[in-house]
């Protein structure tokens, strides 16, 4: 099979999306026919280059974090380039990735109907959306703290890979949970406290602006 | 009176008739002796957001990249109302309006908090506008799209610490959508 990739991060090679293509797509080329292309929409000056590839492509893997509910702006860039295809015969199949740094996968529910839709406006065979919560800080983290999450991503890739669907029973379980139980809203607030420290207050530290956490510059009486 | 920013998300790459139709609201709510502030996107120096955290770590509430986009946070939370206007473009609005929604972000506070049983950031302000949209419809706009758009748009508010509380197309009479601004 040959995949070819979009990474729609804005973070483009250094983002927590390629971070999880990396182990997907180490999985995928396990099956020795397997070959991929990856193209990172925010480092490519020429969208006709990535228009051209997803012209040719035979099934394509649109991947991004989660911007403000929806895909980042120079996904939706992109999105419009592909207008001229809409309804053309031999279009990929299409299949996308979607994480976010919430706990809980709601928050892309949205986009999610959102690209199903797309591919039906394509007319591309849609293969399904991925959906994994919890993965902000992943690249910064050491390898083994995300050794579990690797290994489903690596599982995930070989049996796409494989098959070329994404694997019901590994997706079910990124997908968890959807929302909070009222017991795991408990759970939850707590994690977030924990976040505000370990994570926000550790960044505001390092960059000396604690102190000024919760400026508020439009106020409009300091104007 | 109320303060009304208006962000205009027309890509002028077409002939939309989204500019003239703004105009004339523009015309109405001022006439009613409203305050608008409006911004034409695409005119507009707005890069896409990095996701750097800058905004939230570094230099809290303001972006780490000064471009135009400043003017539309500063505009947001100093306005009673906010109203997004754009085609819809490959059944969702323009890319250059989603490029400057990403670019909002400042405005809000990184810490978590739980809003209707999900994990949310908190607010850095105290007020913030209440959000109205207007469509203009393409050729292929369908109902299934408007009600992505429209829980999509819900969404964003809940992020913004808001409601969306209006949703009109440009089908709808300029007077009509001046009344429904005005009620709110």
């Amino acid at each position: 099979m040959r995949l070819t990739v979009f990474n729609g991060s804005p973070r483009g090679k250094a983002s927590n999306t390629a971070k999880l293509l990396e182990h997907f797509l180490a999985g995928f080329i396990e099956q020795a026919a397997n070959e991929y292309e990856t193209l990172y929409l925010i480092h490519e000056k020429d969208q006709a280059r990535c228009v051209e590839a997803f012209k040719e492509a035979e099934t394509v893997l649109l991947a991004f974090p989660l911007y403000t509910d929806c895909m980042p702006g120079v996904v939706k860039t992109f999105i419009e380039y592909l207008e001229p295809l809409c309804g053309r015969d031999g279009n990929p199949a299409l299949g996308f990735l979607v994480h976010s740094g919430f706990p809980e996968s709601v928050h892309s529910h949205f986009v999610r109907r959102y690209l199903e839709k797309l591919s039906r406006r394509l007319g591309c065979r849609c293969l399904g959306t991925v959906i994994k919560g919890g993965s902000e800080g992943i690249r910064a983290q050491p390898e083994r703290m995300n050794r579990k999450l690797f290994r489903l991503f690596f599982e995930l890739g070989r049996i796409f890979g494989k098959t070329g669907q994404f694997d019901k029973k590994i997706v079910g379980q990124f997908a968890r949970p959807v929302r909070f139980s009222k017991l795991g809203l408990l759970g939850a607030r707590l994690g977030g406290k924990m976040g505000d420290m370990l994570y926000w207050n550790r960044m505001l530290k390092k960059h000396g602006a604690y102190d000024k956490r919760f400026a508020r510059p439009y106020e409009p009486d300091k104007q | 009176m109320k303060k009304i920013t208006i962000l205009n998300g027309d890509p002028g790459n077409r002939a939309y008739e989204l500019d003239s139709y703004l105009g004339e609201i523009e015309n109405l709510l001022e006439s009613r002796g409203h305050e608008i502030t409006s911004f034409v996107l695409r005119r507009m120096d707005i890069s896409y957001c990095t996701g750097c955290w800058g905004c939230w770590v570094k230099t809290p509430g303001e972006c780490a990249v000064r471009d135009d986009s400043a003017q539309i946070c500063r505009s947001l939370i100093g306005s009673d109302f906010l109203l997004f206007a754009s085609p819809v473009i490959m059944g969702f609005t323009s890319a250059v309006l989603k490029r400057t929604c990403d670019r909002l972000i400042p405005v809000i506070h990184p810490y978590f908090e739980i809003v209707n049983g999900e994990v949310h950031h908190r607010a850095r302000y105290e007020k913030y506008p209440a959000l109205g949209l207007i469509l203009e419809r393409g050729a292929d706009t369908d109902q299934e799209d408007i009600e992505i758009i429209r829980d999509i748009y819900s969404r964003m508010a809940v992020n913004l610490k808001s409601g969306l509380r209006m949703m009109r197309f440009t089908e709808d009479s300029a007077e009509e959508v001046a009344d429904a601004i005005d009620s709110i």
